[in-house]
């Protein structure tokens, strides 16, 4: 099991290497920050001092050695439009997607918990149909267009809630609903699905035979079992919550990973491109790697299929 | 209880109860400004000064100060009064006594050139570095309240220059704060003169500032901490006005209508710039078919200036008529803009033109789509004017791109003949005559969108002229010249909604694009 | 998203026979229909612009007229034929996506269960890689490289979207390995092509359907994002995720610029969605995946 982990950590790190070549070579195919930061009338001669002294004018392989030499110690160098050290832009914004990640996986497992063991043990029936449309409309609407117009009616008409910021509790409701609602659907078909399983096998017949109350069987032997899928997965969706969350960010001036990285391509600011797009990958990897293992722990013949 | 208690008690409460009102007012010492762009967002003024001027105002003292619109003022900066020798070449600035920075140490002579020397230097991007860096000889130190700058050639743009009303070279930073903690300790926390003091930035998010105690500008500051805070989606802007989270919001000229109907106060920013458009000159000047004065004038006819102004600037803006034309140099330079300068819209005669020109099976035009900062509706405009294009025979391609990519078209000269546009903030002569030396003088190679050597001569000669007859005059002709020869197209110039809550009291914006004069809001 | 899935997969799975989602499929079938005759149904040019009659709102609402029966958008172009044309670009833009991932996803998947060992780990790891990138970034990132444009959306869209059908597809093949009837097939001498395309890819291919059906809808979805930042379908070409995009300042003024796009997107989507869930509960009951 150790040399498991241990191997796919390496693999892992291979794969980071390899995204960080691409991710090197993406950021400097946007373009040239000098159009942004220098004013209109600059001349050559201005363009050759700002490009020497934010040190672009190094070839392309010293830049990037110098770049991952000073990642691996957590060091992302300078913003080119703020002028400021990535890490601390990065210390800023990191916390607060997190934050906003959490919330709405909690949000959405309110949501999903409910509809999919209803859907399961109503299985077939207009309840299930019902509970799968409500999760599945969370899947079939652009997110900004129910952010906006959560903001315009809840927010703006009615007041009930803070419309943007991430001040108060209060701040988190909409936007964390917003994006829980999303990956609402996922999450009911892996209850539905694990829930119906485990309802259909022996062990539960067995729990019904003995005489075990309905209501028992259901919320505590099964629910046990379903959620083992659904808790992996809940790794995978906050990974993919933290790192789609830009348009909700957009809209709910929330200040997280996802507006920074935004803001950093549309500035063509190198240095927090990749940083972004790193961080998120060393995210959503770490969550992958840990789901591996479990089921790895799970199924041993995921483990000696390599 | 006894019913005597009770009965205090219950005055007690009734009295709370109406005093609240009056404590929450006197609550009200913080002001909020949402805006949809922050553009550079940084808190130095040597760095990428040239279009963050909102708070900047607010924690820096200009070397010379403004009105409102945009005239030097002897009451806004820390100079008090300013006069040049005979020869225009040496100008001396008397500055005011007992200026103190946030750190408590005083304002001299020595901090002033010393920030004007930081802001030429080579870290420095602000705007005008590079005329200035050109022009200035030497600055010299006579005495802790005077400042003399020593120029190589004569010229009266000094003034103005190092005002409030172009970039940020004339603002006045801390020599001795600077020097011993550096600039990156600088930019994370500045230090100025101003009526408020930096707190905190969270890049992407929002600038806090709380007030000094007093402020030889505004006295006492109204409010004690002003708050700017980054929304970029106008929707969440709108609520939070509603709200009554923020008190100052931009808002696009479409929703001013609705918001009006409400009772929010829209403050108007009258002819804050102009949308004006031209084309990408190539690496040796304009190409076929845009090399044709007659084509440039057909392309101008066909657009429908009015109905631009009153569907997509939603009647907030007026029709234009100088390429590059700013209305407040009209003023200080005497050029009256008659009737038969205004373009009409004349499809008609649009096509003959073109017919004229040898194209009456038409051509192919890129139109650049993209947005900017405090204009929202580039995308739609440039579909408009491309719709307008297209029912004169020209086949009108648009390319959507964000405005750096744009900016690298334009400056590298690699799409010849394109369409692109700006909304260029109206200035003073100076600033107008800054303006044309930018994009309308052949030897600024890259920004230059006019190549034409007649007004080339005239630009040159203005800048060696003192006497502002004969600066009057050649502007006059520059003007005229732009316009005959059609070396641009100048569309509408707009006004700029600034929706208030209904709470926030007088207030006057001005109309110095990038400043809001919120200081002037602060003044009790 | 990271799928590890290993159903069982028996000989033949016990259908679950369930009522045909008639629903579902009657829009589907009338929103491809819509697409494949634009030309005939819309009543106007999609592109035609007219800023006299700018936000003019539909015919039951005072202002409004039969010649724009669903109102008018910011340029004053009609809405009805924008969406009818709209659903063109729309499925289009779903569809190719999706044929080219899952195209090419499934090809690695097969080719990395096949093989297994450092095929199988390399593959792997590059799918990784690519699953970790953000898809909305990259698009972004392409967008203002290049320009945003449909070859863009799908061409940043499928790069990353494979990756996904990889990993199922893998794990599927990887369990299939283990069968008897491959075993038997490599004894009777079958080489690997003849292997994964006669005995391999035929098993997969009831998920295959189940995840492009659900694929659609996200793609068009994420188009939807993608305009509303900038790097989606660009004017004037009528796309439901930019027309939503375009009229979002207008909510309350000129809510239909945005509603009936917005309507349908949800009708569409929300078919294939409930269409591809039936067809998960038909054809492949234990897939898991999100």
């Amino acid at each position: 099991m150790v040399r498991f982990v241990l191997f796919r950590l390496l693999q892992s790190l291979i794969a980071l290497a390899i995204l960080s070549v691409v991710v090197f070579v993406l950021a400097r195919a946007t373009g040239d920050p000098l159009h942004m930061i220098l004013p209109m009338n600059a001349s050559a001669e201005d363009y050759a001092n700002a490009r020497a002294y934010l040190g672009l004018d190094r070839p392309y392989l010293q830049q990037y050695l110098s770049f991952v030499g000073r990642a691996v110690t957590g060091d992302f160098g300078t913003s080119i439009r703020a002028r400021r050290p990535v890490s601390e832009l990065l210390r800023e914004r990191l916390p607060n997607s997190l934050r906003l990640a959490t919330f709405a996986m909690g949000v959405s497992l309110a949501i999903a918990f409910p509809l999919g063991v209803m859907a399961a043990v109503h299985k077939g029936t207009g309840v299930d149909r019902a509970a799968q449309i409500v999760a599945v409309l969370g899947q079939s609407l652009p997110t900004f267009w129910v952010a906006i117009v959560l903001v315009e009616f809840v927010a703006g008409r009615l007041q009930w809630l803070p419309a943007g910021g991430a001040d108060s509790l209060a701040s988190y409701v909409l936007p964390g609903f917003t994006l829980g609602w999303f990956v609402v659907a996922g999450m009911m078909r892996l209850l539905r699905s694990g829930m119906l399983e485990v309802l259909d096998s022996e062990y539960v017949k067995l729990a019904r035979l003995k005489g075990v109350a309905e209501r028992k069987v259901v919320w505590v032997h099964a629910l046990k079992n379903a959620l083992i899928p659904v808790v992996t997965f809940a790794g995978i969706y906050f990974a993919i919550l933290v790192t789609t969350a830009i348009v909700v960010e957009t809209v709910f001036a929330w200040p997280g990973l996802g507006r920074l990285a935004y803001d950093g391509i549309t500035s063509r600011d190198f240095p927090v491109i990749q940083a972004v797009v790193l961080v998120t990958a060393i995210l959503v990897a770490g969550v992958n790697l840990c789901v591996d293992c479990v089921y790895a722990l799970i199924d041993p013949r995921i483990r000696y299929a390599r | 209880m006894t019913k005597t208690n009770r009965t205090i008690l219950l005055s007690l409460l009734v009295l709370a109860g109406m005093a609240s009102p009056a404590w929450a007012q006197a609550a009200k010492s913080e002001l909020t400004v949402a805006l949809s762009s922050f553009s550079a967002e940084t808190v130095d003024p040597a760095l990428q000064g040239h279009n963050v001027k909102y708070y900047l105002s607010l924690m820096f003292d200009y070397l010379v100060g403004t009105t409102p619109e945009g005239q030097p003022s002897q009451a806004g900066g820390l100079a008090s009064k300013w006069e040049s020798s005979a020869d225009h070449k040496r100008w001396t600035f008397h500055l005011r006594r007992g200026v103190k920075f946030h750190d408590g140490t005083e304002m001299t002579s020595e901090d002033v050139k010393f920030s004007l020397q930081r802001a030429m230097g080579k870290r420095s991007t602000t705007g005008y570095a590079g005329p200035l860096r050109t022009l200035i000889a030497d600055i010299e130190t006579p005495a802790p309240d005077r400042v003399v700058i020593v120029t190589k050639e004569p010229t009266l743009i000094i003034p103005t220059y190092l005002s409030r009303s172009l970039s940020t070279e004339g603002i006045v930073l801390p020599k001795k704060y600077i020097e011993t903690n550096g600039d990156d300790v600088f930019a994370r926390k500045p230090v100025g003169t101003g009526p408020y003091k930096f707190v905190e930035q969270v890049v992407g998010s929002h600038i806090k500032m709380t007030a000094v105690d007093n402020h030889w500008r505004i006295g006492v500051p109204k409010y004690k901490n002003v708050t700017f805070r980054l929304v970029p989606e106008e929707t969440t802007r709108i609520a939070l006005l509603r709200r009554g989270e923020v008190d100052v919001a931009d808002v696009s000229r479409e929703r001013v209508k609705e918001l009006e109907k409400e009772g929010f106060p829209i403050h108007m920013r009258k002819e804050e710039a102009i949308i004006h458009a031209w084309w990408i000159l190539g690496p040796d000047g304009r190409t076929p078919p845009t090399n044709d004065k007659r084509v440039r004038e057909a392309l101008n006819l066909a657009i429908d200036r009015g109905e631009i102004a009153q569907s997509i600037f939603g009647g907030y803006a007026e029709p234009a008529a100088i390429p590059m034309g700013l209305t407040w140099a009209f003023k200080d330079v005497g050029f009256k803009v008659t009737p038969d300068m205004m373009y009409a819209y004349d499809p008609a005669r649009a096509k003959k033109l073109l017919a004229d020109a040898g194209l009456a099976g038409g051509f192919s035009l890129d139109v650049y789509a993209f947005q900017l900062p405090g204009f929202p509706e580039g995308k739609a405009f440039a579909e408009a004017i491309a719709g307008y294009w297209e029912k004169i025979g020209v086949k009108s391609k648009l390319i959507p791109v964000d405005y750096p990519a744009f900016r690298k078209m334009w400056v590298d000269r690699k799409a010849p003949g394109a369409v692109g546009y700006y909304n260029i903030a109206n200035r003073d002569w100076i600033g107008a005559y800054a303006l044309l030396e930018k994009q309308g003088y052949t030897p600024s190679k890259l920004n230059d969108t006019v190549n034409d050597p007649e007004v080339d001569g005239m630009l040159a000669q203005v800048m060696r002229q003192t006497d502002r007859e004969k600066i009057n005059a050649l502007m006059r002709n520059v003007y005229t010249r732009l316009r005959s020869e059609h070396h641009g197209l100048p569309i509408v110039f707009v006004h700029s909604p600034y929706a208030a809550s209904k709470t926030l009291g007088k207030w006057n914006p001005g109309s110095v694009m990038y400043d809001l004069f919120l200081d002037e809001l602060a003044r009790k | 998203m990271s799928v590890v899935a290993v159903p069982e997969i028996e000989a033949a799975p016990t259908a679950r026979r369930q009522r045909l989602p008639v629903v579902s499929l009657g829009i589907v079938a009338i929103f491809v229909l819509v697409a494949l005759l634009a030309p005939l149904l819309a009543p106007a040019d999609p592109y035609d612009q007219s800023l006299r009659l700018r936000f003019r709102p539909p015919v039951w609402e005072e202002r409004g007229s039969w010649a724009y029966p669903l109102g008018t958008d910011r340029l004053g172009r009609d809405l009805l034929s924008r969406i009818i044309y709209g659903a063109r670009v729309s499925l289009a833009a779903g569809v190719v996506t999706v044929l080219i991932s899952s195209a090419f996803g499934a090809a690695v998947g097969l080719v990395a269960g096949y093989y297994g060992g450092r095929t199988d780990a390399a593959l792997m790891r590059v799918t990784d890689a690519t699953l970790s990138f953000p898809v909305i970034l990259l698009a972004l990132i392409l967008a203002v490289t290049v320009g945003p444009s449909f070859t863009n959306v799908v061409i940043a869209i499928a790069v990353i979207l494979w990756a996904r059908y990889a990993r199922v597809i893998r794990g599927q093949v990887l369990t299939l390995m283990t069968l008897d009837f491959i075993a038997q097939a490599r004894i009777a001498g079958a080489g690997a092509w003849r292997i994964i395309t006669r005995h391999l890819l035929p098993n997969t291919l009831n998920t295959l359907v189940v995840l492009i059906t659900l694929q659609i809808g996200y793609v068009i979805i994420v188009e939807a994002s993608l305009s509303f930042l900038g790097a989606g379908i660009p004017p004037p070409t009528p796309a439901w995720g930019s027309m939503i995009a375009e009229g979002r300042d207008f909510v309350t003024s000129a809510w239909w610029v945005s509603f009936f796009p917005g309507l349908a997107i949800l009708l569409v989507v929300l078919a294939f969605n409930l269409l591809g869930d039936w067809l998960r509960d038909t054809l492949d009951p234990k897939l898991r995946q999100l």
